[in-house]
């Protein structure tokens, strides 16, 4: 921005502000007097006295008015809570005519190409996208978690547990994230449509221009925004395993293990990621029996859980003398790699059986070995690890207990959210049963997504790690769905 | 056979020890003691240099080669590990192809500066030039030995990846092992138990690469020392080289001598004793594994016609110079040895050690005995 805009940002400022209070409640502690009686910031908004300066713009774009009471508590009592909701409803962000989100949406102004320099078709565009968002992210409950974790913060024996107060905190401060760049971006919609209207109002078009350009960006960014939303689950952000298994079928079902698994490396070298195997027992003649990758990197886990189920291959299989079309199957598992801190299972050490495997003989000082593979067995579970990727037996025990404890709390997780309904089975349920896409490279060519239909004709691209489209269009389908419920 | 010829004691001798009392059995002690340097002599191998050759990860990038020519040399590679198949494990439990493959893996990993240049070629860029810590001759060589003469890949690239630790090795050091792993995991439970030991001094006899002492080093408190002994002049250069490495030159001190005659100073005041003594017996020398004995040092393997004879002079030895509640652990080659010596420490040594304990290694096998002072 210009200092001319700047100037004229300061100037407008205080009525600017004025439009936040309902935000900046939140952003009182109860010990602040001013939060006693919420009914006075109510009564009298353009009053109010906040305490903190105007509004300015970190590089996020996200307003720094957010920033200024990091720890914002709904109050003490119940009553309060309910009210400073209804304060939040009742007063939303609009522009100095009294224009919000909402309304903005409502109006259907028409969406035009991006070229064409419309301020109102990107202002809809971009409104359409913020209410996309505020679904992906669930916003009613994300307001209603967020009012329940502040209350516990407030808790004044909450670290006598450091561990539930760290996870805690983490989670309040994460979502305390999203709705800050949420209520930003609504913020800097607003201030941009005032921005044109003050700018037509002083017949200033260079002014005009270039708060029209400015939407233009903001509605490209907030496009990506649209897409990390579907990343906000408590752990998309995670790394994460993925496990290919072969179905029934031989040496075929084994080579096509093989093909999905080199699919997901050459997807997440792709992407970036850092690829390591974990453990893999290779076919007989081709292919892997199964095989275990850790997938480093920021959402790997939120991606890749879109690939649990089974993949079904149809081709003729160039392990059939007599040319015959085979039908195979592998099953993907996908579980995220949790932050210390935040594993849901405690692992006892007693309930393990460690056992080094693929080794026979005296063993000691009569061997040579380079192998030093090992096998946990959680007893209670029967759930195993193994790893032999490694270069010393310890390694291998140490990674095949991460890999482990990822399936435990994989497990439990999958167990809460049954029991709370919370998710949908797809997302969290690493039951091999389900099919979700098909591979079919004879007698036609084509990829397709079972769960959304999403297809495309060309399976090379596919098996050489082009899957975003069909990890998107699954997200962005069942996030929708699930949310419209 | 290269064995040695002098046997100080035989499971019979140490029956009729075992009705002796502790005392002499010290005597014993000092008397092996004496005698065991002379027989040992008899079996060592002429030290080829006392330098430590640094292992391939650690020299420096001096050689190059285009990728298509290392493309080459790994083709050929691959071909010849293919090429074993099974036959050595069948033959005497050796690797196996799938083995070999990932051994070469490691070592174009610890030869290459970037290692993944040579995963993710694409024929646009075959006359790329890569830095490599051999040269192209030598890892011909390198992998003709691994695979004709059967030479442990650990001294193909010069070091083992143990626990945490990358340690240098050479031909005339053992290869430690990952059964004796468990080893440091039994000291730190010792220790935890008894916090007085954590900063006691330890130590480590028969060290050879200074594994043991090293991961022991690495958990003791702030006044915990080691001391590591070898009669191998080469485990004492590696092991001091090694400890170098992990810069605990002023925990750990290794001398050469033999097992306890280098501490004989702190007679009863050590705070704990262990040690990977050679276990197998002579007579099963001949059989092993081509890798094992073709390569790996006579001295550190052979334990005598049964096995036993070192293991029992450290029992006797540790009897003599534990200080009351300090800790052994031995491995040992299964569980005949493991019986054997507990029994010998309750009747020998009666009411000397408690809480004697037979430990399996990961595949189940009975190999470490442990055990505390009283
Ligand atoms: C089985 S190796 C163990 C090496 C090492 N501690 C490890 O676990 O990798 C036995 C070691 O005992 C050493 N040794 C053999 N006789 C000895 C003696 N009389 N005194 C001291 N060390 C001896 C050998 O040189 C060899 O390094």
């Amino acid at each position: 921005m210009s200092s001319n805009i700047l100037r004229r940002v300061y100037k407008r400022s205080s009525s600017i502000l004025s439009r936040y209070q309902s935000i900046s409640t939140l952003f009182v502690s109860p010990s602040d007097p001013q939060s006693i009686d919420f009914s006075t910031s109510i009564d009298t908004p353009r009053n109010y006295s906040p305490v903190f300066e105007f509004p300015s713009k970190d590089a996020s774009g996200v307003s720094l008015l957010s920033n200024k009471r990091l720890n914002f508590s709904f109050g003490s009592s119940l009553n309060n809570t309910r009210l400073l909701f209804s304060t939040q409803a009742a007063v939303q962000p609009s522009t100095s005519d009294g224009l919000t989100v909402d309304a903005i949406v409502a109006n259907q102004w028409a969406i035009l190409d991006e070229s064409e320099n419309d301020w109102k078709s990107h202002a809809s565009a971009i409104a359409q996208s913020i209410r996309l968002i505020k679904k992906r992210l669930q916003w009613e409950k994300l307001k209603v978690r967020l009012e329940i974790l502040s209350f516990q913060l407030e808790k004044p024996d909450l670290w006598d547990d450091p561990v539930h107060a760290g996870k805690i905190s983490r989670e309040h401060g994460s979502l305390m994230g999203k709705m800050k760049e949420v209520n930003g971006l609504e913020q800097e919609l607003l201030e941009h449509i005032d921005m044109i209207k003050l700018a037509r109002e002083e017949n200033d078009p260079d002014l005009e221009s270039e708060s029209v350009k400015a939407l233009l960006k903001m509605r490209q960014n907030v496009k990506e925004k649209e897409l990390e939303a579907l990343l906000a689950g408590e752990h998309d952000s995670c790394s994460c395993y993925i496990e290919v298994q072969a179905g029934a079928g031989g040496t075929e079902s084994m080579d096509w293990a093989g093909m999905v698994m080199q699919m997901y490396k050459l997807w997440a070298e792709r992407r970036g990621y850092g690829v390591t195997i974990v453990d893999e027992m290779r076919g007989e003649i081709a292919g892997i029996k199964r095989a275990t990758i850790k997938v480093d990197g920021e959402y790997a886990y939120g991606y890749a859980k879109a690939e649990v189920g089974a993949h079904r291959l149809v081709r003729i299989s160039p392990f059939d003398a007599a040319k015959r079309r085979h039908t195979s199957f592998a099953a993907v598992a996908v579980t995220p790699i949790l932050g210390d801190g935040s594993h849901h299972v405690n692992i006892n050490e007693s309930d393990l059986r460690i056992e080094r495997y693929r080794s026979g003989g005296a063993g000691g000082q009569h061997a040579n070995v380079t192998d030093s593979a090992v096998r946990i067995t959680h007893i209670p579970t029967g759930i195993t690890a193994s790893c032999q990727n490694e270069r010393s037996q310890h390694q291998n025990k140490a990674s095949a207990m991460a890999v482990l404890q990822s399936r435990l709390d994989q497990r439990e997780m999958a167990r809460q959210a049954q029991m709370n309904s919370q998710y949908t089975q797809s997302l969290t349920d690493n039951s091999w049963g389900n099919q979700i896409r098909s591979y079919v490279l004879h007698p036609y060519r084509m990829v397709k997504d079972l769960r959304t239909n999403f297809e495309v004709s060309d399976p090379d691209s596919v098996l050489e790690g082009e899957i975003d489209d069909f990890i998107l269009s699954f997200l962005t389908d069942s996030m929708d769905k699930e949310n419209e419920v | 056979m290269r064995t040695r010829k002098i046997k100080l004691m035989n499971l019979t001798s140490l029956a009729r020890v075992s009705s002796l009392s502790t005392a002499f059995a010290s005597r014993t002690l000092h008397r092996s003691i004496t005698c065991r340097p002379i027989s040992c002599s008899s079996v060592s191998h002429a030290p080829t240099s006392l330098k430590p050759k640094p292992p391939l990860f650690l020299r420096p990038l001096t050689f190059t080669a285009t990728l298509s020519d290392l493309q080459k040399w790994q083709n050929w590679a691959k071909t010849l590990a293919s090429s074993v198949g099974s036959s050595f494990t069948d033959l005497d439990n050796g690797p196996d192809s799938e083995n070999l493959h990932r051994e070469l893996n490691w070592l174009i990993e610890d030869a290459l500066e970037n290692p993944k240049s040579l995963l993710t070629l694409d024929d646009s860029k075959r006359d790329t030039v890569l830095q490599l810590r051999a040269d192209l001759d030598e890892l011909y060589s390198l992998w003709k030995q691994r695979i004709e003469k059967r030479k442990p890949f650990q001294y193909i690239v010069g070091c083992e990846h143990w626990r945490d630790l990358v340690l240098s090795v050479e031909e005339g050091v053992l290869i430690p092992r990952p059964e004796t792993e468990l080893i440091i995991d039994l000291v730190d439970d010792a220790i935890k138990q008894n916090q007085e030991l954590k900063e006691g001094l330890w130590a480590d006899l028969g060290t050879g690469s200074g594994a043991i002492a090293i991961g022991i080093g690495r958990i003791l408190g702030d006044f915990g020392r080691v001391i590591a002994t070898d009669l191998s002049p080469i485990a004492v250069q590696v092991a001091s080289f090694n400890v170098n490495r992990y810069n605990l030159q002023d925990k750990i001190s290794v001398k050469q001598g033999s097992w306890f005659d280098p501490l004989m100073e702190f007679e009863g005041r050590v705070a704990g004793i262990v040690s990977n003594p050679p276990y197998i017996p002579s007579g099963h020398i001949r059989g092993l594994q081509a890798e094992v004995g073709r390569h790996e040092p006579i001295l550190a393997l052979d334990g005598g016609e049964d096995g036993m004879s070192d293991l029992l002079h450290l029992c006797n030895g540790a009897a003599l110079m534990l200080k009351p509640g300090g800790f052994f652990a031995f491995e040992t080659n299964g569980e005949d040895q493991c019986l054997f010596l507990v029994d010998h420490m309750k009747t020998v040594h009666h009411n000397s050690f408690y809480n004697l304990k037979i430990i399996p290694d990961f595949a189940g096998i009975k190999r470490f005995v442990t055990g505390i002072r009283s």
